[in-house]
């Protein structure tokens, strides 16, 4: 069983026993924390999947009031990568079309997307480019006809945050994201031919364009990789400076952060939104090396492969939203990380494909296990401002599986579930096995159980392109 | 002497009530206007000559016309001369009023601001006969409560709001381009969720007003999707202008396994 709690640092030195006594049983699903714990915290949330992460948890939903002069923004409640996200394209193909062909088309996917440490983009980018993506999202790739009007439609934001500035984004940071752009990128990255296994919702499938079980679906996991990174470190840096001026004390430094109406908590927003755009046009560039891999194999085109964007959903962000609190609207800097934002039925910032489902949520399993799409529901709006698990979430640190588990074995397994595998590098593949993992479907399942998401659709892996 | 903008004025009310075509642009100054006026009266308001003996004044562009006009305007018993063109022009205005009215006194003694109202709606002219249909008669409003009824629209207290809810419909579901539409999509079959089903996303307490706002919330979604759909239309008619996606496999490495 999963529990709800956040992992936040505490200050203080307490016992097991001492640290239980903060906990109390909601429901089956939930735990409150209660005040104390942390000195001054509004709001904060752990999801079913939370582990520790770097100062905030993995798998955490932290809050701060807008309208409070004293609230800040921290790119440890975001995240290195920032906005890594999912998304998931439909196909009209059966799994019947795509078995024969199974390891052929595994191969040419593994030739159209360019994976592993160090790789580069294969789509042409100069700086200025880059300065225009960085500013742009998703529409520069619409603009270069990388994609789809209707992908834009259904992309989280709209595939822009308007905010971006690229002159927040230190030439370092560019320099590292230009070779990058177009690229998976190892550690839990990956692009996966799923096909349905299990309809839950069919009304919510149908408006997702998903008709039947075994119809093939392409999931593309990305972020913004070096660049995201390195505008991450920049912002940790800058803040531990503003952090002694403004006389704001944490207990660890891992938890840096601005307010955010000061010149460094602008810089970081403004800087992040730029990165969030460079990863929307990561994962487009994607999305269209994808549809070509297929229209090559199929000797068809995308179009006619019906190769729609079901959506594109944010892990490590952090957003400006209209919450309710205590009875009243606030305006409130919602930070995600490992995290899903899932609206509800009607919210004005879903696509109107949805309105009536809910917002999708893309659930990436693990490479080799299920993943889900579920849907945004009023309960989570109320009770977690709108949040939702982002995945499996890890149980063994990286080195650790590295020590315990061996990359043949992994690699044999799946080849025994009978899904293809293509990997650049082959040894960092136990990081990533399953084993590593809290069970994708306890999450899931904690998170419908709990209300705050419904299950929709579950979709089974057939082949794995990783980095 | 009156110049400019004052001249409208000064001949507007006259202009309208004689059903003058356009009432607010007359130019006094302007030869041509003033010629066509003059002409205009004596066709279908004043009458003096017979049909044919109007040749002279008919002759817009001759050098003559000033001064047929001049016999014109004495044998009218105009206090005033040619050369006095306003005054003419009002004169003559005066004139034809009178003479409409003397041919009409009973219809104008009744008249009230209301009926006048309503006969001033359309002052040019219009080729449209539909603009000639008497809305309120109680042939219309049967006409339209059978289509009503035929069409399986709801009754509306308003027969006109009526008579908008069904254009609606005719345009949605039975227009050449929706008809055509439906034909391609019946071979799929169409998707529909029961009303009771979908989510309100509040409550009013009131079963009645819920579903309305139920109904409400899935017209204003289908509003949404027309205008998304456009939104998307503009995009891709950009997109085959300046689009032009590139690949270069040279440029980083690909299939490595």
């Amino acid at each position: 069983m999963c529990r709800f709690i956040t992992t936040t640092v505490t200050m203080v030195v307490r016992t097991y026993n001492e640290e239980m006594e903060y906990l109390e049983k909601l429901d089956g699903v939930s735990w409150r924390i209660k005040k104390g714990f942390v000195p001054n915290m509004k709001k904060s949330i752990g999801l079913p999947d939370v582990h520790s992460g770097y100062g905030f948890a993995i798998g955490n939903m932290a809050a701060f009031d807008m309208g409070d002069p004293e609230a800040v923004v921290s790119p440890g409640g975001v995240g290195f990568d920032i906005n890594c996200g999912v998304r998931v394209l439909r196909t009209n193909l059966s799994e019947k079309d795509v078995l024969p062909v199974k390891e052929q088309l595994a191969q040419c996917m593994f030739d159209h997307i360019p994976v592993g440490v160090g790789s580069k983009g294969i789509i042409p980018m100069t700086a200025q480019n880059l300065e225009e993506a960085l500013e742009m999202g998703m529409d520069w790739s619409l603009r270069e006809g990388y994609i789809w009007a209707e992908d834009k439609e259904h992309c989280e934001e709209y595939g822009r945050m308007l905010q971006a500035d690229p002159s927040k984004v230190s030439s370092r940071a560019k320099k590292r994201g230009l070779p990058q752009l177009g690229t998976l990128g190892a550690g839990n990255h990956y692009a996966e031919i799923q096909v349905v296994d299990e309809i839950y919702n069919n009304f919510a499938a149908k408006k997702m364009g998903i008709e039947f079980k075994g119809q093939v679906c392409v999931m593309i996991h990305c972020g913004s990789r070096g660049l995201g990174h390195q505008v991450a470190t920049d912002a940790l840096v800058a803040m531990e400076k503003a952090m002694k001026r403004d006389k704001i004390d944490v207990n660890d430094r891992q938890l840096a952060c601005a307010r955010i109406s000061s010149q460094e908590g602008q810089d970081y927003l403004k800087g992040m939104a730029s990165a969030a755009n460079y990863a929307w046009v990561n994962r487009s560039s994607m999305t269209f090396l994808a549809r070509q891999a297929f229209a090559k194999m199929f000797n068809s085109t995308p179009d006619d492969l019906d190769m729609h964007m079901i959506y594109d959903v944010s892990h490590n962000i952090a957003k400006i939203e209209e919450h309710m609190l205590e009875g009243k609207q606030r305006t409130l800097l919602v930070h995600r990380k490992g995290s899903t934002r899932a609206f509800p039925p009607h919210h004005p910032l879903i696509p109107v494909d949805y309105q009536l489902t809910g917002q999708p949520v893309l659930i990436g399993g693990t490479m080799g296990t299920c993943s889900y799409i579920l849907t945004g529901t009023e309960q989570g709006m109320a009770d977690t401002f709108g949040t939702t698990c982002h995945g499996a979430g890890r149980a063994l640190s990286r080195a650790k599986s590295r020590r315990n588990l061996d990359y043949t074995d992994v690699l044999a397994k799946l080849q025994e579930q009978g899904i293809s595998i293509r990997v650049a590098s082959p040894k960092l593949v136990m990081e990533e096995a399953p084993e590593s993992y809290k069970n994708v479907t306890d999450v899931v399942d904690t998170c419908h159980r709990a209300g705050i998401s419904q299950k929709a659709i579950k979709l089974r892996p057939i082949a794995v392109i990783k980095g | 002497m009156l110049k400019g903008g004052l001249q409208f004025i000064m001949y507007r009310r006259k202009l309208l009530a004689l059903d003058f075509n356009q009432p607010e642009n007359f130019n006094v100054a302007d030869e041509s206007q003033f010629r066509n006026l003059i002409l205009w009266l004596e066709d279908q308001k004043i009458r003096h000559y017979k049909i044919e003996d109007r040749a002279g004044l008919r002759n817009l562009s001759s050098s003559d016309w000033p001064k047929t006009c001049e016999t014109y305007l004495q044998e009218l018993g105009s206090p005033y001369q040619l050369t006095e063109k306003q005054e003419v022009v009002d004169w003559i205005l005066g004139y034809a009023v009178r003479l409409e009215y003397g041919d009409n006194v009973e219809k104008y003694k009744s008249a009230s601001p209301e009926s006048t109202q309503q006969s001033k709606q359309t002052p040019g002219a219009s080729s449209n006969p539909l603009d000639s249909l008497d809305f309120d008669d109680a042939d219309f409003k049967a006409g339209v409560a059978s289509l009503a009824m035929m069409l399986q629209i709801p009754p509306h207290p308003d027969h006109l709001e009526q008579l908008k809810a069904i254009c609606l419909l005719v345009k949605d579901k039975l227009s050449k381009e929706a008809l055509e539409n439906a034909a391609k999509k019946s071979t799929k079959n169409i998707e529909s969720i029961p009303l009771d089903k979908t989510e309100l996303g509040f409550d009013t307490g009131d079963y009645i007003i819920n579903e309305a706002a139920k109904i409400l919330r899935l017209l204003h979604i289908k509003d949404l999707r027309d205008l998304q759909s456009h939104i998307n239309e503009a995009i891709v008619s950009v997109q085959a202008l300046i689009a032009n996606p590139k690949t270069d496999s040279r440029l980083g490495k690909v299939g490595k396994g």
